[in-house]
């Protein structure tokens, strides 16, 4: 029997998944239960090409599901807007999950047809970047790599010949490698907003790197939990003590640099030159909407008032489109980082706009994305 | 059925920029991004955002009529066979294995492959980078000092990250003859005479395009400085594969320029053209004029993956499948090798047919593969990180220039064309403005959302305007319209 607010150690029944799935494969086994049993129609997952790239797919083949395993933290998509309109399963970080959230506030995704599998991030990296950084701070070629993780503050690669290298994030991330930006100032680490919460931290002993760490934070975490176990797909066994308090001092200390680098990115513009700050970051914007169509918590069509108050023939110094985007997102923007992977001038999209949202945000002690029972401060939430 | 999704490759110029298109079961298409790509760490322009609206499917026809491929393969062989002598135009935006096919076919019919572009000059002092593959996307990044000839937020916007990060690292970055551009130092409106003052040596960077439409003049201008001064030439290119057929092509001797493909069709001297995913009515700078030139054509054999102006002029309409479905490679500006994950066949199998039909071998994917591997270079390499390096490189010196350019007659402007790919595939945009000088406001005594109203030979138009900081004298547009006569028009200029 399972209860909110259970905290467990699980894994996956099946010897194929738990070896081949991140920690033991229980989030994996969760998603293919779901499917199996009907509790979804669909599930998200990220189909593989390579170890620095996959694609997310809805899919109702299982199989699918279970070639998935494995965890990816060099494919930093967003995986929101693919729920819309179905009644499906998904993992997600907490910026997923952040995401699915705003997207229901504004009526794009019922809540009730969409159960996450929570998963802890302490950030991802750039596919074209990681390689980079493989080759000038690891010496390894880019080809030979079959996994990576993130444990004690350091990051792993292991290669075909089974050797692991690892260097510590700071020093990946003073060298311009690393988490993307976004991630490193992120200050949710554990998605408490999902339906489960999942993730490698806390889990010791025997169990280290074949297990996850899982608690069960609402009735629909319930039911995919429950229902993973009935159909003999997971096992669990109640999470202890010395389980419980690592995870908080792993969540804790991620947090803490968070902070710090929140401090680092953040540093404050004289009021005078406010204006000067945002038309100068985005002077070379070239108007390609990108920033736009990736962002998850979007949830206007093709004509909305950022496109349709803004055209390529005005010449003001900054566009109504960005001016327009700054204010509508001052609500709803959960810092992902997606704007800035895909903008095509490297302007630092995420940052710009959590600068500008920062402060309203905190005037009304509002984190976007986090749960149904607060409406957007700007406009009506549909729900 | 399910949704498809394929790993693919812009085909807005030849950045060669990595994308996933998705399809629905309803044949619905959208964009997603690919962040692994090295071209573009999955960064899209405005065209490649709104890259599902290029791929109109073209149809199989004969004569106007829907037909099916076999009678269409006929229909084409008779024409072709039939014929005195054939011009085939392949500018380079579909694969190499297809652009290998129509050389197939090309063979056969004892005639050649034009791209379109004029042939480069080949006077040697110093050796200043390599064509049509340039120098690597990331080697832009370390110059020491880049004289711009292009407008790159226009016209080639994936390289705009680049010459930021150039800068970053410290070099001096000088635009000349266009648009003041945020991220130069510098803008100069100075002639080929002044060259020499843009101070460049061989830390220096030249980049600038080669399109079917360039000014060989002005290319020759630009060789001639590298060649003085000793620094790179990087030419941008406009189609996804543009590289790889005038690598290809390279091998096989002359190419002949669209401008004289299209003149010599006007004066009777071609009178069957056959054309793989090259338009020339989108590609030549006035469309109804191209238009008019078509029709002199005796045949007009169009082998198209889209629906474009062309294929509704065409006796004979060959559809394959849409570029993004396609088995095979491109190779990007930089030399790069890409290859599509898509397995489509259906535009080489065709070509095959063709090729059988007129007396010539048929031949597959795989033998088509190989054949443009082994004209690159190795064809025992594997596809996918391969960068061609077979290539002659480019020679760069004393040049031979008619210099007489075109002046500007009093109270007259000229119109210049700043090519993108929305103009290159005649796409809608909300680019229908021209550029002027705060100046030439003043002088027209323009309102604020008002309107110009352009007069060419060809005509009046009126036209919405933006203000920049441009040349004196010069009004710049990223649309293409009927006023134009070429890539840059005397035109009349009056507001209203």
């Amino acid at each position: 029997m399972v209860e909110i607010g259970d905290k467990v150690l699980g894994y996956a029944t099946d010897p194929g998944i738990r070896n081949r799935g991140a920690s033991g494969g229980m989030v994996t086994a969760i998603l293919a239960a779901a499917l199996e049993r009907g509790l979804v129609d669909s599930v998200i997952v990220l189909r593989h090409i390579n170890e620095y790239e996959a694609v997310p797919v809805i899919t109702d083949d299982v199989d699918e599901v279970l070639a998935s395993a494995g965890s990816m933290h060099t494919v930093p998509v967003n995986l929101a807007k693919y729920a819309a309109g179905r009644k499906v399963a998904m993992p997600g970080k907490p910026c997923d999950v952040r995401a699915v959230f705003e997207q229901a506030k504004r009526n794009e995704i019922d809540i009730d047809n969409t159960f996450i599998i929570g998963l802890n991030c302490g950030g991802t990296m750039h596919p074209v970047l990681t390689r980079e950084m493989l080759v000038r701070m690891y010496e390894i070629d880019p080809e030979d790599v079959v996994g990576e993780k993130i444990d004690k503050g350091k990051l792993f690669f292991r290669t075909k010949d089974g050797e692991e290298k690892a260097i510590p994030i700071d020093d990946l991330e003073d060298a311009g490698y690393g988490r993307r930006e976004s991630c490193r100032y992120c200050d949710v680490k554990i998605p408490v907003n999902a339906d489960l919460a999942c993730g490698n931290w806390g889990v010791i002993g025997e169990l280290a790197g074949n297990a996850t760490f899982c608690e069960v934070m609402n009735g629909k975490g319930v039911r995919l939990l429950e229902n993973a176990i009935e159909s003999g797909y997971v096992q669990i066994e109640p999470a202890g003590e010395q389980s419980i308090a690592i995870r908080e001092k792993v969540n804790s200390a991620m947090l803490s640099l968070g902070e710090k680098w929140s401090a680092r990115v953040f540093t404050e513009i004289p009021e005078e030159q406010r204006i000067n700050y945002y038309m100068e970051q985005f002077a070379d914007c070239i108007d390609c909407g990108a920033c736009k169509e990736a962002c998850p918590v979007c949830t206007c069509d093709e004509d909305s008032k950022c496109t349709m108050y803004h055209s390529l023939a005005d010449d003001y110094k900054m566009s109504m489109y960005h001016m327009v985007r700054l204010l509508h997102l001052s609500d709803s923007c959960i810092g992902c980082g997606q704007c800035s992977d895909v903008c095509p001038v490297d302007i630092p999209v995420t940052s710009i706009f959590r600068r500008f949202a920062d402060p309203a945000q905190k005037k009304h002690n509002y984190k976007a994305g986090m749960t149904l029972e607060r409406p957007p401060f700007l406009e009506v939430m549909l729900k | 059925m399910k949704e498809e999704i394929y790993q693919t490759f812009c085909p807005g110029c030849g950045v060669g920029c990595g994308l996933y298109i998705r399809e629905d079961p309803e044949g619905n298409t959208s964009v997603d991004f690919m962040k692994s790509s090295p071209a573009n760490l999955g960064k899209l322009c405005r065209f490649g955002m709104k890259v599902p609206y290029h791929y109109s499917k073209a149809r199989t026809m004969v004569t106007g009529s829907k037909a099916d491929i076999e009678d269409a393969i006929k229909a084409a062989a008779h024409r072709m066979a039939d014929a005195d002598s054939v011009t085939m135009l392949s500018v380079g935006n579909t694969t190499s294995e297809e652009h290998m096919a129509f050389c197939r076919i090309a063979e056969t019919l004892g005639t050649r492959v034009d791209t379109g572009v004029f042939p480069l000059p080949s006077q040697i002092t110093s050796k200043c980078g390599s064509y049509p593959e340039g120098i690597s996307l990331d080697e832009m990044e370390k110059a020491k000092r880049i004289a711009l000839f292009l407008d790159p937020y226009v016209q080639y916007p994936l390289i705009v990250r680049r010459l930021l990060a150039a800068k970053r690292n410290g070099a001096g970055i000088v635009a000349v003859g266009t648009k003041e551009l945020h991220l130069a130092d510098e803008t100069l409106d100075i002639g080929p005479d002044r060259y020499d003052e843009l101070g460049l040596d061989d830390k220096s960077l030249i980049v600038a395009d080669i399109h079917p439409n360039s000014d060989p003049v002005h290319v020759k201008q630009l060789l001639d400085l590298a060649g003085r001064c000793g620094a790179k030439i990087h030419f941008m290119q406009p189609f996804i594969n543009s590289t790889g057929v005038n690598l290809a092509l390279k091998a096989n001797g002359s190419m002949m320029a669209l401008a004289q493909i299209m003149e010599d069709i006007e004066a009777g001297n071609i009178r069957t053209l056959v054309t793989l995913d090259s338009d020339p009515v989108e590609l030549m700078p006035d469309a109804a004029a191209a238009v008019e030139t078509l029709k002199k054509l005796d045949n007009l054999i169009v082998i198209s993956s889209r629906a474009s102006p062309v294929t509704e002029l065409a006796d004979v309409v060959i559809a394959t499948e849409p570029v993004y479905m396609k088995a095979g490679t491109f190779m990007n500006v930089e030399g790069r090798l890409q290859e599509n994950s898509g397995s489509g066949v259906a535009g080489i199998d065709a070509m095959s047919l063709l090729n059988g039909e007129l007396g010539g071998k048929r031949f597959d994917y795989q033998q088509l593969h190989y054949i443009f591997m082994k004209s690159i270079g190795d064809p025992g390499t594997d596809v996918g990180d391969v960068t061609a390096d077979k290539a002659e490189q480019m020679e760069c010196g004393s040049v031979d220039v008619d210099n007489a350019g075109s002046s500007v007659p009093e109270g007259m402007y000229q119109l210049k064309y700043l090519y993108n790919p929305f103009m290159w595939f005649d796409q809608k945009d909300d680019n229908d403005f021209v550029l002027i000088d705060r100046k030439l406001v003043k002088k027209l005594g323009l309102k604020k959302g008002g309107m110009v109203v352009l007069g060419s030979e060809n005509g009046k138009m009126k036209m919405r305007y933006r203000v920049e900081n441009i040349p004196g004298g010069m009004i710049m547009t990223a649309k293409k319209i009927p006023v134009a006569t070429g890539p840059n028009t005397i035109i009349s200029l009056e507001g209203c």
